[in-house]
Parts: C-alpha cells; sequence; structure tokens
C-alpha cells in the first residue's frame, strides 16, 4: 500500500494550499481529486469553444498570510465596480472612490469613502482573525489555548487603537444589518444597492438580515478590491498547484475518495473509488462539513455532532450564467474601461432584499441581482468572440416544479434581458449560454447545497462554531482527521485560509 | 412540510392522568387511593400499607405496574451497530435471549438515562427506560439502517418480584426453570418473560399487548394466592430498590436532558459504573469526553453507606471529620431485611473514593414538634446491601 | 405654576418604568414629581374603558416580565396588583383541527404525540435550552450593562460578573449560546421540530413586536425576550392582571403617592430645561414650569432628545446615533367587547387552551410572508395575531356573560405604502376598518361567528399608538431588539448607563438596557443609576462598583 505523512482530500484552493504548507514541512503529501481537473470553484469552463470562469470569476480577499507562505505571485489588474442604473447615470467605485461614470461627482461620495474606509478597517481588522483557529471556548485557560484567545485579545487592542469612537461604532455593527448601516448613511439607489450586493453575495439573506454587515465586512478583509488575475481563475489555481508540486506534494485527479479509513478512533488512510487504500495518519478534507462527516463514517461522530452538522445550513442561493457573445457588447454610458469591471445589477437596496423574499419559498426571483464581467474585454479572445460571466441571486436549490427546461431558460432570459437593457443589442449577439443552478454547482464541485461558501456565513455558523459547536478547530473527530475547506473558520471565498490553518493544526498534532 | 389536514374533525387528546391495562384491578385493590404520577399514568404510591408491600417483596411474591416505563424497540440489519455507538457496553456480546444493563451518555460523556437492552433476535432489541428517548433514539439511527419504534403504549409490563415468584409462574403454568438471570423468553406467543427486576431479588417481569393485560393479571393473581401475591405500589418498591443498591434517574442522578446546570451531570464512572464503559470496543457516543475524564478522575462517586443510629438519613449533607462538608444523601431508609441504617450518596472527590473514614452524615430530626440535629457516623460499603443466592439460583427454589 | 415649583426629581411621563424610578427616588426620601401628557397615566400599561361595562388593556395586554425584586421592593400587591397565570394556548388551522399548548405538561406531550410523535422529545430539547438561556439571562436585567470601551471601575466588575456567569456555563454551552442569541427562531425551530404547525405556534414569540421576520437572525433572542420572565417562579409563564394592564400603573401610581410623590396629569413635556450642561427642570406644553436637578425622561430616546431638548445641548454624534436609532412600527392592536363567548367549534368543551393566546398562523413560510408584506410597506395580508379573552378569568372587566377580547396583530407598518408612497398619515379611518377587517377575516378560522359577536372594537394601527402613548413609531419596546440596540448599545454606545449628555438627564423607558416590555427593569436600574450619582442606595442588585 502506498504511505504518506499526509493525504488532501480535494484540490480547489484550500487544498493545495494545505499541501504546500504540509509539504513545505518536509511531510510526505497527496493531494485527490476527484475531478479531472484542478481548483473546484476556480475550475474554467468551456462554451461554445471558448474558454471562460466556469463559476468564480474574480479574485479579492485572498489571505496575505496564504500568499506569503505560498510565495505566489500572482498578476491580478484591480477593477473597478460599476453600479448599473436605469437613468443610466452609473457609478462607478474605485477602492473607497465613487463618481459618475461620465466623471461628475456623486452626491453620497464622501458618505460612502467614510463607511467604505470604516468598514475595509474593519474588515483588515478582523482578517487578523482568520489567520488563526477560532478562540476556544472551554474554561480553562491552557498554555495551548493561550495563543487563540491571544489573537483574540490582540482584536481588542488593536480596536481600542483605533480610538473609542471607533471601537463603539464597531461593537455597534458588527452584528447588524447591512441595510440599515448602508441607509443610514446613502440614500438608496445603485450606489447604495451595490454595498448590499456584496454583503449578500451567495447568502441565504437579504440585507436586512443582521448579520449581514459582517458578511461585507468579511468580503472587505484584503481591500475589497476585486481584480480579473491574468490568465483567468486558472492561472491563480495553477499557481496555487505549483506552489503544492515544488514543495514536494503529489497531486492526483480523477481520484474519488469513498471514504477516510478509520481505526480505533485513528484515521489511518483512505480508500478510493476504485477500491485501492493509501495509507496516511493524517487526512485533511476539503469536503463540506457534513460530507466529510459521511467519508469518515457518521459512526465515529457523536450524535449531536452528527445533528448539528446535519443542521449546517448550506441552501445556496447563486446560479452562474454564461454567455458567449458574437461581438464586444456596447454598453450605454461606459467607456471600454469601465464596462470591463465588475458590473452590478443592484438597483437599491430595497431591490436586493426583493429578489430574496422569492427563493425562500422556492420561487425563482423576478429581478435577479448580477454581478457580471466581461473578461474578453480584458483579455480578448482568439476566436473575436466575448463573454459574459454572471453571478445570479437568488435563484432556489430546488424551485418548486424542479429545474425544467422552461425555468432554466427563464433564468437565462433574465439576464439576459437585464444586460441587454444596459447594452442594447447584447440579447442579439448571444450564441451560446449554460446555467448553473446552486444544484449543478452541487454535483460539479461538491460544494453542499450549491453554497459557495460551503455553509451559510451567518454569524451562528462563524469562528467558534463554524462548522459545528465542538468541531471548530480543525480536529474533525477521528484522531488525525482535520476539515481545512470553506466549512471551517474563517469559511469562503478565494482565501486559502481554511487549508492553511487546518494544516498548521495538523502539523502540531503531527509533532507532538 | 407536513400535511396537517383532517378529513374528520379532530380527536381530542384526554386531560389528567390516563390508565395503564391493570388500572381496572388496581383500582379495586387500591384501599389508600394514594396514586402518582408516572410519566402521565396513573400509578400507585401505596396501594394498602407499605411496611406490608415491602415485606412482600422479600417475603412472598409481588405484582407491581411497569406500563409506564418507556419502550423502544429497534430492529434492523444494523440495529446492533446504531445501539453500540449508542450505549457504553460492548452489545455485540449480548446475545440473543440475554438482557443487559446499559446506560447512554452524551457528547460529554454524561449519563442521559440507564435502562434494560433485551436482545430479541439478531435484529431486534427493545430498550427498556424511565425518560422518554424516542427522538434522542432517532438521531443516534439516522444513517443507520434500523428503525425506531416507540412501543410505550403498546406493551404492558408487569414485574413480578419475591423469593415465591417462580412459583407463582410455574402454578401460572409458565416453564421458567431454565431462565438464568438477565435472560428472557417468550413462554407463550405474544408474552414475553424476563428474568429482570429492580429489587435484587428473585423476580421476573412480563410484557405483553395491553389488550392481554388484564388475562395475565388474573392469571397471576390466581395462582399467586397460595404463594401470598401481593399488588404494590412505588414506595415499597423504591425501598427494595435501595436496598439493591440500584441508582435511579433523578435521585442519583440527574438525566443531562434534563438538566439546567449541565455541570451537575455525572459520567458513568461517577456512579460507580467503571465496568460497563468498554473504550475498546469503538467509537461509542461520548467516547472522547469519557476518556478524558477518565484520565482526569471522577469529580463525585456515588457510594453506599453503613450509618450509624437508627434514624434513616434522607436528604442528609455528608462531613468530613464533623467539619467540611462533601456531599449529600440521595436515598436512605432503615432496612427491616438487613436491620441497618443504610444510604446511597454522593461524594465529592477524593472523600467517598480515596478518603473513605471519617465520614459524617447530619441527620435532622423531629420528634412530636422538636428538631434535633444528630452527627451520625458513615461506612463506606464496597458490596450491596441486599444479596441473597435465591436471586441467581436456576432453577429457581420454590421460595 | 403647579402646586410646586421645585422639587428634588421631575419624570417625564407616567408608563410604567417612570412610575417605577419615581417610586424608588421616592422612597428614597426625595421630593419628585411625575409629569404626565394624557389625563390618565400607566402609558402603554392601562385599562380603559371605552364601550361601556368593557375595560380593555388597550396597550400591552398579559404579564410575565415584571422583575418580582421590584413588586416585593414596592409592595405593590398592597396596592391592589394580582397577576393570575393562564393557561395555555392554540394554533387554529382553516381544516378545523388545532394545535394546543397546555400547561399540563403529560397532555402536552400526548398533543405534540397527536400532530408528530417525533417532536414530543424535540420540544423538551427546545424548552430545555430555551430555560437555560433563560437562567444565563436572568440576572443581568436588573444590572446596569457595562460599558466595554470606557472601562470604568464599575464597568470592569460588571464585566467580570458577565465573564464569571459566562465562564459558568461551560465550553459546550458557551457554543450554543453564541448559536442562540444570533440565530433565527425559524432556524432554531427547524433543528428541533419536524410539524410546521408546532413550530408556527412556538415561533410567534420570536417576531412579536419587532421588525423582524422569523428567518431574521437575531429572533431567537426576541423569544427569549417573551420567555425569561415569569409568573410566581414558572419561568416562560404569563399572567393577567386582574383589572387589566392598567392595574400595574394604578398600583405604582398609589405606592408613589403614598410614599409622597406628587403626579400631574394633562400636559406633556414641551421641553427639557437646562442651563450649562445640566438639568434645570422642565416646560410643560401647558406653560407651567417646574424645577429640578434631576430629570428622567421615560420618553423614548427620540423623543427625548429630538422632539424635548435643545439640540444646542448635545453633541452632534450623540444626535446622530439617537437619529439612527432604530425604533419601527411593527404591530398593531384590536380591542373588542364581544356580547358573549364567541364559538371555537374546533376546540373540546371546556378547553383550557380557550383561556390563553390563540393564533391561526400555521406555518413559518406563512410567517415569513407576512413579514415580506411588512417590508414592503402594507400590513400583512394574512397576519399573525396573538389573540386572548382574558374576561374568561377576569371578572372584573366586562359584564358578566359578556367578554372582553385583545387580538395583537403582527405586522402593520407604522409608514403604510400607498401608490408608491410611504407614509403614515396613509392610515386613513377607511384603511384602518380594512386592516382590522383582514384580521376579523382570518379570526374566523377560528371562531367563525366572531363578527355577530362584536359589539365594539377600537382599531389601533401603529400610528394610534404613538399618538395615544408616544411611543414612537407605535414600536412596543421603544426600540429594536436586535444586537445593534441590545446591553452596552442600547440606546446609545456609551451612554447605555441611563444618564445622557447632560447632567441630571436620565433615560429611564425601554429605549434603555434591558429594553421593552412591562418588565419595570429600565425604570429600576435607572433609579439605581441616579441615587447613586445622589450618593443614596436603592437596595437593588449592583450596586457597589
Amino acid at each position: 500500500m502506498e504511505q504518506f505523512d499526509a493525504i488532501v482530500i480535494g484540490a480547489g484552493h484550500n487544498g493545495l494550499t494545505a499541501a504546500a504548507v504540509l509539504a513545505g514541512k518536509g511531510k510526505k503529501v497527496l493531494v485527490l481529486e476527484r475531478s479531472t481537473s484542478l481548483g473546484g470553484m476556480m475550475a474554467t469552463g468551456m462554451l461554445n469553444g471558448v474558454q471562460l470562469p466556469r463559476l468564480a470569476h474574480l479574485l479579492y480577499n485572498l489571505n496575505p498570510a496564504v500568499v506569503r507562505d505560498l510565495g505566489l505571485k500572482l498578476d491580478a489588474k484591480p477593477m473597478p465596480t460599476v453600479a448599473l442604473s436605469e437613468d443610466g447615470r452609473h457609478v462607478v467605485m474605485k477602492g473607497a472612490e465613487a463618481r459618475f461614470a461620465d466623471g461628475t461627482a456623486h452626491p453620497d461620495a464622501a458618505a460612502f469613502a467614510t463607511l467604505y474606509q470604516r468598514l475595509v478597517r474593519f474588515g483588515t481588522l478582523l482578517g487578523q482573525l482568520a489567520q488563526a483557529a477560532p478562540p476556544d471556548l472551554s474554561g480553562s485557560l491552557s498554555l495551548a489555548q493561550a495563543g487563540e484567545l491571544g489573537a483574540l485579545a490582540r482584536l481588542g487592542l488593536r480596536l481600542r487603537l483605533m480610538g473609542k469612537a471607533e471601537m463603539r461604532e464597531f461593537l455597534r455593527i458588527v452584528l447588524s444589518n447591512a441595510q440599515d448601516l448602508i441607509l443610514d448613511e446613502l440614500a438608496d439607489g445603485p450606489l447604495a444597492g451595490a454595498l448590499a450586493a456584496d454583503a449578500v453575495r451567495g447568502a441565504w439573506a437579504g440585507p436586512s438580515a443582521p448579520g449581514t454587515v459582517f458578511s461585507l465586512i468579511y468580503r472587505l478583509a484584503q481591500g475589497g478590491g476585486a481584480a480579473l488575475p491574468a490568465g483567468g481563475m486558472v492561472a491563480v489555481i495553477s499557481a496555487f498547484a505549483k506552489a503544492a508540486e515544488v514543495r514536494g506534494a503529489t497531486i492526483r485527479t480523477g481520484a474519488a475518495v469513498q471514504r477516510i479509513v478509520i481505526e480505533g478512533d485513528r484515521v489511518t488512510g483512505v480508500e478510493l473509488a476504485d477500491g485501492t487504500r493509501v495509507s496516511a495518519a493524517t487526512v485533511l478534507s476539503t469536503a463540506g462539513a457534513a460530507q466529510s462527516m459521511m467519508l469518515a463514517g457518521h459512526e465515529s461522530y457523536d450524535i449531536e455532532a452528527v445533528r448539528r452538522l446535519r443542521n449546517f445550513r448550506t441552501k445556496g442561493t447563486a446560479a452562474k450564467v454564461n454567455l458567449v457573445l458574437s461581438g464586444a457588447p456596447e454598453f450605454n454610458g461606459l467607456s471600454r474601461e469601465q464596462a470591463s469591471g465588475r458590473l452590478l445589477i443592484a438597483p437599491s437596496v430595497r431591490a436586493v432584499e426583493r429578489a430574496f423574499n422569492p427563493v425562500k419559498y422556492g420561487e425563482i426571483t423576478q429581478m435577479p441581482i448580477i454581478e457580471a464581467v466581461v473578461p474578453t474585454l480584458t483579455a480578448p479572445d482568439a476566436s473575436g468572440k466575448h463573454v459574459v460571466s454572471a453571478v445570479v441571486q437568488y435563484v432556489p436549490y430546488a424551485p418548486d416544479g424542479g429545474w425544467t427546461g422552461t425555468a432554466r431558460q427563464i433564468v437565462i432570459d433574465q439576464v439576459v434581458g437585464a444586460l441587454d437593457r444596459f447594452a442594447p443589442g447584447l440579447a442579439g449577439m448571444v450564441t451560446a449560454s449554460e446555467l448553473l443552478t446552486p444544484g449543478d454547482i452541487e454535483s460539479e464541485t461538491g460544494a453542499p447545497g450549491g453554497h459557495w461558501h460551503h455553509g451559510e456565513m451567518s454569524f451562528d455558523q462563524l469562528m467558534s462554531v463554524r462548522p459545528a459547536n465542538g468541531l471548530a478547530h480543525y480536529g474533525f473527530g477521528p484522531a488525525g482527521l482535520y476539515l481545512a475547506g470553506a466549512a471551517a473558520h474563517p469559511g469562503g471565498d478565494v482565501t486559502g485560509a481554511p487549508g492553511r490553518n487546518a494544516a498548521l493544526k495538523a502539523l502540531k498534532e503531527m509533532a507532538a | 412540510m407536513k400535511d396537517t389536514r383532517h378529513d374528520l374533525p379532530p380527536e381530542h387528546i384526554p386531560l389528567g392522568l390516563i390508565p395503564t391495562p391493570f388500572q381496572p384491578r388496581l383500582e379495586l385493590l387500591s384501599r389508600t387511593k394514594d396514586w402518582m404520577n408516572w410519566a402521565g399514568y396513573i400509578s400507585p404510591a401505596v396501594l394498602d400499607t407499605m411496611e406490608f408491600e415491602y415485606f412482600a417483596i422479600r417475603n412472598q411474591a409481588t405484582l407491581f405496574d411497569i406500563s409506564p416505563m418507556h419502550k423502544y424497540r429497534i430492529s434492523g440489519p444494523e440495529a446492533l451497530a446504531m445501539l453500540n455507538r449508542l450505549v457504553t457496553r460492548d452489545v455485540r456480546k449480548l446475545a440473543p435471549g440475554r438482557v443487559a444493563y446499559v446506560m447512554w451518555c452524551d457528547e460529554d460523556g454524561m449519563v442521559i438515562d440507564d435502562g434494560t437492552l433485551f436482545r430479541l433476535s439478531e435484529t431486534e432489541f427493545r430498550l427498556c427506560c424511565q425518560e422518554p428517548q424516542f427522538s434522542w433514539l432517532l438521531d443516534a439511527a439516522w444513517g443507520y439502517d434500523a428503525q425506531i419504534e416507540d412501543e410505550s403504549h403498546n406493551v404492558a409490563g408487569l414485574s413480578l418480584q419475591g423469593p415465591t415468584s417462580a412459583s407463582v409462574l410455574r402454578g401460572a403454568g409458565f416453564e421458567i426453570d431454565t431462565l438464568r438471570p438477565f435472560d428472557l423468553a417468550e413462554v407463550e406467543p405474544g408474552l414475553v418473560i424476563s428474568r429482570t427486576g429492580f429489587t435484587g431479588d428473585l423476580g421476573y417481569e412480563l410484557w405483553i399487548s395491553p389488550d392481554r393485560a388484564l388475562a395475565l393479571w388474573d392469571r397471576l393473581w390466581d395462582a399467586g394466592q397460595i404463594w401470598g401475591i401481593r399488588a404494590i405500589g412505588y414506595h415499597a418498591l423504591n425501598m427494595a430498590r435501595i436496598e439493591a443498591g440500584f441508582i435511579a434517574a433523578g435521585v442519583e442522578f440527574q438525566p443531562i436532558h434534563h438538566t439546567l446546570r449541565l455541570h451537575r451531570g455525572r459520567t458513568p464512572l461517577e456512579l460507580g459504573f467503571a465496568w460497563l464503559v468498554d473504550f475498546d470496543k469503538g467509537h461509542f457516543n461520548g467516547r472522547r469526553a469519557l476518556a478524558a475524564h477518565a484520565k482526569r478522575g471522577p469529580r463525585s462517586m456515588i457510594v453506599k453507606l453503613d450509618i450509624g443510629g437508627f434514624k434513616p438519613a434522607a436528604d442528609a449533607l455528608i462531613y468530613h471529620r464533623k467539619k467540611r462538608e462533601v456531599g449529600h444523601v440521595t436515598s436512605a431508609m432503615w432496612s427491616p431485611t438487613l436491620k441497618r441504617n443504610i444510604a446511597l450518596a454522593e461524594i465529592r472527590a477524593p472523600f467517598g473514593t480515596d478518603r473513605t473514614s471519617d465520614l459524617w452524615v447530619e441527620i435532622y430530626l423531629n420528634q412530636e414538634g422538636v428538631w434535633q440535629r444528630r452527627m451520625a457516623r458513615a461506612t463506606v460499603l464496597s458490596q450491596p446491601f441486599f444479596r441473597n443466592p435465591r436471586a441467581r439460583a436456576t432453577p429457581p427454589a420454590a421460595f | 405654576m403647579g402646586r410646586h415649583d421645585r422639587y428634588d426629581a421631575i419624570i417625564a411621563g407616567a408608563g410604567h418604568n417612570g412610575l417605577t424610578t419615581a417610586c424608588y427616588l421616592a422612597k428614597a426620601g426625595l421630593k419628585v414629581l411625575v409629569v404626565e401628557k394624557n389625563d390618565w397615566i400607566g402609558g402603554a400599561a392601562v385599562s380603559r374603558s371605552l364601550h361601556p361595562g368593557w375595560t380593555y388593556s388597550n396597550c400591552s395586554y398579559v404579564c410575565s416580565l415584571l422583575r418580582r425584586e421590584i413588586v416585593r421592593d414596592l409592595e405593590l400587591p398592597r396596592f391592589g396588583l394580582q397577576v393570575i397565570p393562564y393557561e395555555g394556548g392554540a394554533t387554529f388551522t382553516p381544516d378545523g383541527d388545532y394545535f394546543a399548548y397546555y400547561s399540563d405538561h403529560d397532555a402536552l406531550r400526548r398533543e405534540i404525540a397527536r400532530h408528530e410523535p417525533r417532536d414530543v422529545d424535540a420540544y423538551e430539547r427546545f424548552s430545555q435550552t430555551v430555560m437555560r438561556q433563560c437562567r444565563f439571562i436572568r440576572p443581568f436585567l436588573l444590572r446596569t450593562a457595562p460599558d466595554p470601551v470606557r472601562m470604568r471601575p464599575r464597568d470592569v466588575s460588571e464585566l467580570a460578573y458577565l465573564v464569571r456567569k459566562v465562564h459558568g456555563l461551560g465550553a459546550r454551552e458557551i457554543g450554543e449560546t453564541l448559536r442562540f442569541w444570533t440565530m433565527s427562531i425559524g432556524d432554531f425551530l427547524d433543528e428541533h421540530f419536524e410539524n410546521d404547525l408546532i413550530k408556527a405556534h412556538l415561533a410567534g414569540s420570536g417576531i412579536i413586536g419587532t421588525g423582524l421576520g422569523v428567518y431574521s437572525p437575531g429572533s431567537a433572542y426576541v423569544l427569549l425576550h417573551h420567555y425569561m420572565g415569569d409568573v410566581d417562579g414558572t419561568i416562560g409563564a404569563w399572567g393577567f392582571a386582574r383589572g387589566g394592564m392598567g392595574s400595574i400603573s394604578r398600583a405604582l401610581g398609589l405606592a408613589f403617592e403614598e410614599a409622597g410623590g406628587t403626579i400631574v396629569t394633562g400636559s406633556g413635556i414641551d421641553k427639557f430645561l437646562t442651563k450649562g450642561g445640566k438639568v434645570t427642570g422642565v416646560a410643560l406644553e401647558n406653560g407651567d414650569t417646574y424645577e429640578a436637578p434631576v430629570v428622567a425622561s421615560n420618553m423614548d430616546v427620540k423623543r427625548t432628545f429630538l422632539e424635548h431638548t435643545d439640540r444646542d445641548d448635545l453633541p452632534g454624534d450623540f444626535l446622530r446615533a439617537v437619529e439612527r436609532f432604530k425604533i419601527r412600527g411593527s404591530s398593531g392592536k384590536l380591542n373588542i367587547a364581544l356580547d358573549r363567548m364567541p364559538e371555537f367549534p374546533a376546540a373540546p368543551a371546556g378547553a383550557p387552551f380557550l383561556r390563553g393566546d390563540m393564533h391561526c398562523s400555521t406555518s413559518l413560510a406563512e410567517l415569513e410572508r407576512a413579514y415580506d408584506d411588512w417590508k414592503d410597506g402594507r400590513w400583512s395580508q394574512s397576519p399573525y395575531f396573538d389573540m386572548l379573552i382574558p374576561s374568561q378569568i377576569d371578572p372584573t372587566i366586562a359584564p358578566p356573560g359578556s367578554h372582553m377580547m385583545t387580538v395583537f396583530v403582527q405586522y402593520a407598518p407604522y409608514d403604510l405604502e400607498v401608490d408608491g408612497v410611504r407614509d403614515a398619515a396613509n392610515w386613513t379611518e377607511e384603511r384602518r376598518r380594512a386592516f382590522a377587517d383582514c384580521v376579523l377575516d382570518k379570526m374566523s378560522i377560528a371562531c367563525p361567528d366572531i363578527k355577530e359577536r362584536v359589539q365594539h372594537v377600537e382599531i389601533r394601527s401603529p400610528l394610534e399608538i404613538e399618538n395615544e402613548v408616544g411611543l414612537t413609531e407605535g414600536n412596543i419596546f421603544q426600540g429594536e431588539l436586535t444586537f445593534d440596540q441590545l446591553l452596552f448599545n442600547r440606546p446609545v454606545p456609551g451612554y447605555a448607563d441611563y444618564r445622557s449628555p447632560i447632567r441630571g438627564l436620565y433615560l429611564v423607558g425601554s429605549s434603555a438596557h434591558p429594553g421593552g416590555g412591562v418588565m419595570a427593569a429600565p425604570g429600576a436600574n435607572a433609579a439605581r443609576e441616579i441615587l447613586i450619582d445622589l450618593g443614596r442606595r436603592s437596595g437593588l442588585p449592583a450596586e457597589a462598583a
């Protein structure tokens, strides 16, 4: 039987990060990926002969500790965010700066800048917490926990150093809802709507839900700017893979793990779908929380833990629509540079909230919230064709009546129709289209419920209780098993942080 | 989403206490009309006189209605695996036709409840316990090919205890001579007899469908006349229970699912049941927490006490060297059979475990309106108070 | 001018919190004046007769949260206060069935089993979790929330108290507590129960009085807010005040007057008078002025500082914080005089649950849709309501054989949207009637003859509640109970200790910690702080640093 020090299940960015960290410490590491390509949600797709980002299309929030530890060198172009407006007065945001697309001043520019900068400051602060295991809740102040509590104490101190007023503001808003926060400062409209949409991207929540401010802050943890990586997301994932491989990790694709082998409450290896076994005393799983539990066998978990993992909410609401266009879309009122930015259709905070309502009842929203990118405006495709990559919210996992062809076409038509209002003629240029519903995303990437973060990022599922009370410290039931994906602290987005933190935890216990 | 539609007007549930299948007989036998609430059922506290009912347990044969016990049928190809993950013992060692005393814990190793597990066949089990467990068993069965059925209301139970109980059964025409302690047998279609009980004496429990309950009662009652059979209430049974040194849920330990202050939960180790915990059988609920507990040692221990003087030490506090409070009595009585003043008690470690000398019990007694405080010496015992070879003899003697 | 022009302390508003503060101050020997805009006292804890022979609890209608420490300190039973626990409740379904909540535990188990056997023990788990949270939170109700930023000695000691209490929970329970306080009541119930009707019955407590839906995070805390009270030590129980909720205010008023206090009704506050950053008294709308070095406002934080205080006396960020304080009208009320007991065809004869709280919302989705309506500026097309007929227990509030019914309705917006315009002025008489009809129509699920029984109905939209009681937007809690407005954030970060930027001016209403409900805790806590500032003692918990 083949033998490794550690096996990582899943070659998404978290799995590859974990592998790189472990291999960097001289461990013999094997990464097993069930798909034939790397990257999980960052994988590249092909539609009508044109390459496009199948799911994730932009880079932000990558954890600097991960970049440092893996020595990642990414060429990514920061891009403006454009909030499209029905009246043609589109708003262009570059960091904290907001102005109309024609260059004139936005009346809320000052208020926006203050709010945005504050959120980025808070985000940077919380980003510290993402770089370590969440605080341990057990009462005894053992030496082992001193580090984790230290992180919390340092957070408190940094908070304090921001000044009393900022500390009060942080403590007031951290658990509150994005709608109030935004509308307390800005008039409702595309600018406010853009912030609200960012607060709820991928979430089973509208901006009026308490906790959405935290999601917004989390998204802004690394400064907030979205970037289009040169060479697409595939270049990013290749960089992760290379970091793992140069450190000596072995990556195998098309290798689905059927179960994690447990003997005497200890991990001893994995069994692949074809029955072969690979032995290792340490296994890190980047699958969803409940999926990882099932791989190890539910009987290895306490009944309460199984119940909590079953209750871990993973209701995906974001779908992906990819379009191939015969030519370049022309957006009214946008320069080519602006049009190649991150385009948001989120007319107002209220509109975002209203778009959320139907999904609660398994219905398809009439007016979806859209984040669209036309990557071919930045990096043209050889064919001369263009692609639109759009994240669409809110789309139910299982609509009443199921995902019939008609239901799918409705969503695609909504997206095409919405874009066509701003780029007249776009509808006529569509030569191919595809919709990936949350269910499709689940079956393709394994993300439970098609949830982008492997589980709702609401406060009752974060930090010391993510993914479940008692399982929040990467150690995942039997000795030697770790949860290293987005279901673990700090959660989703292309951060690499769960993978890195889990690997560090595993290394510590391997040394013990 | 469950459809709650009804075509007919709703069937209203009964309010107040409801009768067990044996209530018609108990009603006639009750002179005291002293009823208790046992899981919503009418249950006798005393039927006639507690002392006489108690002596019937130790001298003749007694009938106690245990129908209100919670009973669950666990069946299916993975019933065994499911139960082995639930309880702390290794259920694989329980052969069909055998009964085992079991405990089960929450994830922190705190006892949820104790009970008796009947292995009816390779794939069928029955769990009898004091606390309702249906939702817990359903959660425990998630992922297993095992079905849980709540048969609490579908199985009537009757406990026949006392030195002449085997004779009563023989007289009623049942073949029970080969039944060893903790054996069970379906002696007639639909009637299961197990050699189990809560008295520490010779005794049996009989399980039957409710519609045949009264006929069974009458059959035993008739056969028992020459063997001094007597129906009893809870208080007499509780005396026998304390003499046998058996712990009771809600008395010696607080079932953790009904405990608001979670630190009041207790591990099996702290209840004196380390022998029930099999750390080597694979994972079971609370195993990791219990292993950590075992390393740290118990916080307290349930012990048996022999107490000086003649006054029962109910609700008493326990002191070391008459000074330091180290625990409390959970159950206490003057034992009419042993002629000793006995008690079960919870004592904080290291007292009761490593340091068992110089323990004192503070007894308050009221004599005709005047309260007195007495300190009585307490000795920790390692053996049950009441032991009698007749309880284990197979085949059992006539009396 | 009034009888006296100078007092030791003046309380603006005779709600139950204002009267509570007044009682504690008067008992401590201060000369205290209470001024009230209405001709009666009680604020939202009132009993009024609007139809001859009937007494309505016009606003608040049941009692549980009123702190027993306060009832005992102020000897309220001696002044006529009697709280009688009520039995159970029910949710009726359109197809003629019901789910009944029985106070008899065994009956409750049978009733749950009738609907869903799997939910019987699940209910025990649910109630244990809630009871554990109640045990945890109750000691904090009569303490002042520590300021984690300023960290004065008293903040440090209160924070230490909090840390001790949290530590005492143990690791597992701390995790469960973190979850409970931040999750939605819908998710919490979904984690416990299978049956939608049972979930719907229990969910009401998570939304009553708030601008949250059953799936809004934080609504589990709102449920706790409704469970943490007690009747004679039975945590979570609710009762009727004999004679209506006004008898609480009446008892407080009598206790206050016996302690030497003075109440002046019929004219509200025009302005809080200040000099050099200190309060000097109050000017009333009728032109009277009274002086006092201590003034306590029972009005909500917005009304107190935005309408009756000179803005120049307040720092800009304080004003800003008050302006953004969320105090949303979300509920309405019908008070009904019935000629006799309505028929409840689904209920068995003599059913005890008819004497409890009754509802007609049968699923979480139905409740959530009711919330969606409100977000869009409409009253819920299929509203949630909490209806009771206290006259079955209390013989004093309706003619013999007749009955009084109180119906709390959720959701009703303050700014009603009509033709795309949201404005409270849209609550015309016609729309008020339409709102009432919508509620009465749905009530006929439970009692089909309800409309024939109605002799008189008082319809209260959020606008009426605001106009009469003075609660901004008619919000019954004087401010949303979300985390950004709880504990040290309530009502304004840095001012959670009942004090304000103006020396001598205190906030004693439900805008302050621990929030709304007929609890009297804000009033008592504020009294403690006032007396500390005066170097006197109140006898309340957490007095010393």
